[in-house]
């Protein structure tokens, strides 16, 4: 028995010396060129597979992905955060992407064989080892649909165009004015608040990972700038569409209830705290209702109040009556 | 009540140093037993069945119909939201925090409550009635005499449940009735420079998003009616008295005085936060 225990302990011993050989002499190559050894390739991308589909959320948390503004929307995420990579429909990847370890797949191969939902994983969470980031944030799971509605777009065979890069001002256009839905408009915004949200997006006060990205691709020195010309505000002042007097969201937003305060306290025509509503897009309305009511964004302690005892009802009543305005 | 508490102290201390130091010693058998049936079967039995025939005699009082008001008071977290239903109304006198009663007239109290458990208690004038959120529930109170006596919340019912407190006033009637009719009205518009531009830091501010000032466009019904916030004796549901000082205090450090309060303290200072006090407490 001690024989056999003093054996043990000096295998032990040498495996510890082997290990430790390799991590402080550099006895491994880590050489891209190198590669894999025989079968190893095969055990990790075995491994993510099999991670991916025991952890990817349910199918019915899949909400519709055929709306065209949503698809849109992650095609302009896609284009900033992705196509490097990946590729896009008419943009190949770089010799020099392509020479990574392991290759980024070409993003049609890339989506091939995946469920929506085990896609939504993937891009939330990212693959840890093998370049893939997460999503830049961790708490919108909500906003990584959008790329998922677009990678669907590319598993159908008929991927939606994916916009050009360009700078400055024209960046913020690439989905801001073009996109609607969950795109918010800027033109009926004061410039003042539009600077006051550009900073929280950088902060990571107000989370966002599409913003997150988008703001990390303009030089801050330019935020002042491209807040007065994303504001017209006073210019476009009419209300956009047919009016919706006696909806529901009418009353509840000019009266409140005993549960919500009046939403035109802060952001009727006459009000000056909060952002103007009417006119904005209604998506866009229900989904920051529903992240402020369920303590997502929190970064504004009267709104984050104002909000929380919102019904999924009242938020789409809302979300109608304002963009209808 | 005092009184009665210095004539049985009198009593017990009394005997008590008669026995000890008076007479000490054993005292004769028949006398003893004289002080043993007499003072603990014969005097109890007289003394509580008394106030026992008293105590069910008043006991349906609190549920005896009143004589026409109707005060409906809802527990809110911390705060009681106040509804005056004089007979034959069709709206009510809407008011927070404070109740106002007719003296020599019994007053029905309709309670009900928001989402969790409250109480309603003016130890001066009646028992404990608890508000249940569904359910309504009702007390009478006949005060009998004019003057402030304090209410309380007597159910745990969160953080600042001990901060839950009004202030109950009892008036003649003519006063109640003139009372009822000024706070029927609308607010009574700023009185001064500073008290205008009060109201446009209320508003610009969005506080009528929860609170309502009938007659301005502030119409929220999340907080106290604010429409006569300056007549009454506290502030905060009991919180502090109704100052100038203590209404800036409370503003800016709402949740302070108040844990986990829905109202957040407002980040206001200077003559924002002064001109703010001074309009409320001018809307008496």
């Amino acid at each position: 028995m001690r024989m056999v225990l003093l054996t043990l302990a000096v295998l032990a011993g040498l495996g510890l010396t082997g290990a430790a050989a390799v991590v402080g002499f550099g006895l491994y190559n880590v050489s891209a060129h190198a590669g894999h050894w025989p079968g190893v390739s095969w055990v990790l991308h075995t491994t993510f597979r099999s991670a991916v589909k025991l952890r990817a959320p349910s199918m019915e948390e899949v909400p519709p992905l055929d709306d065209p503004d949503l698809i849109a929307l992650g095609a302009g995420h896609y284009a900033t955060a992705c196509a490097m990579c990946h590729g896009a429909p008419g943009q190949p990847r770089s010799a020099t992407i392509r020479a990574m370890v392991p290759e980024p797949p070409e993003i049609a191969e890339a989506v091939k064989d995946w469920q929506p939902n085990e896609l939504h994983w993937i891009v939330q969470n990212g693959v840890k080892m093998s370049g893939m980031p997460g999503w830049p944030v961790t708490d919108r799971p909500d906003e990584v649909w959008s790329v998922v509605a677009w990678l669907m777009t590319v598993q159908g065979g008929t991927p939606s165009p994916v916009p050009q890069a360009t700078y400055g001002e024209g960046y913020c256009r690439t989905c801001h004015g073009t996109v609607a839905g969950p795109v918010p408009r800027l033109d009926i915004l004061g410039s003042d608040y539009i600077a006051d949200q550009l900073a929280a997006y950088r902060s990571g006060l107000r989370p966002s990972g599409i913003m997150a990205q988008a703001m990390s691709m303009v030089p801050e020195d330019q935020d002042a700038e491209l807040s007065a010309a994303l504001s017209t505000r006073g210019a476009g002042d009419e209300p956009s569409g047919s009016g919706m007097a006696d909806s529901r969201g009418s009353d509840l937003a000019a009266k409140g209830s005993r549960d919500v305060p009046a939403c035109v306290a802060c952001h009727g025509a006459d009000a000056s705290k909060g952002p103007r509503l009417a006119g904005q897009n209604e998506a866009y309305i229900a989904d920051q209702l529903h992240l402020w009511r369920d303590g997502v964004l929190d970064h504004n302690k009267l709104m984050a109040a104002a909000a929380v005892e919102l019904t999924d009802q009242e938020i789409s009543d809302l979300a109608a009556y304002f963009s209808g305005r | 009540m005092l009184g009665g508490a210095v004539v049985l102290w009198l009593v017990v201390n009394g005997a008590f140093y008669y026995m000890s130091s008076v007479r000490p010693g054993a005292v004769d058998k028949r006398y003893a037993r004289h002080i043993l049936i007499g003072g603990g079967i014969i005097l109890p039995v007289f003394v509580l069945t008394a106030l026992l025939v008293w105590g069910l005699s008043i006991l349906p009082d609190p549920r005896r119909p009143g004589d026409g008001l109707v005060v409906r008071v809802t527990g809110e977290q911390w705060w009681w939201r106040v509804e005056y239903w004089p007979e034959g109304a069709d709206t009510p006198v809407v008011s927070a925090n404070e109740i106002r009663l007719p003296v020599g007239q019994r007053t029905e109290i309709h309670l009900t409550s928001d989402k969790v458990i409250h109480s309603f208690w003016i130890p001066a004038l009646g028992g404990k009635m608890d508000m249940f959120p569904g359910r309504d529930t009702m007390i009478s109170l006949l005060p009998e005499r004019a003057g402030t006596y304090r209410g309380q919340c007597a159910e745990f019912c969160g953080a600042s449940h001990a901060w839950m407190a009004f202030a109950a006033v009892a008036l003649e009637p003519a006063e109640f009735d003139a009372w009822l009719e000024a706070e029927a009205a609308d607010a009574v518009a700023p009185q001064d420079e500073a008290a205008q531009r009060g109201q446009e830091v209320f508003l610009n501010e969005g506080c009528g998003a929860c609170h309502a000032v009938r007659g301005t466009p502030a119409v929220g019904l999340v907080g106290p009616d604010l429409s006569h916030v300056g007549s009454r004796k506290t502030l905060g549901a009991g919180r502090s008295s109704m100052t100038l000082q203590n209404l800036e205090a409370w503003i800016a450090h709402t949740e302070d005085l108040k844990p986990e309060v829905k109202m957040p303290s407002y980040d206001l200072t200077g003559t924002d936060l002064a001109d703010l006090a001074h309009y409320l407490n001018g809307l008496k």
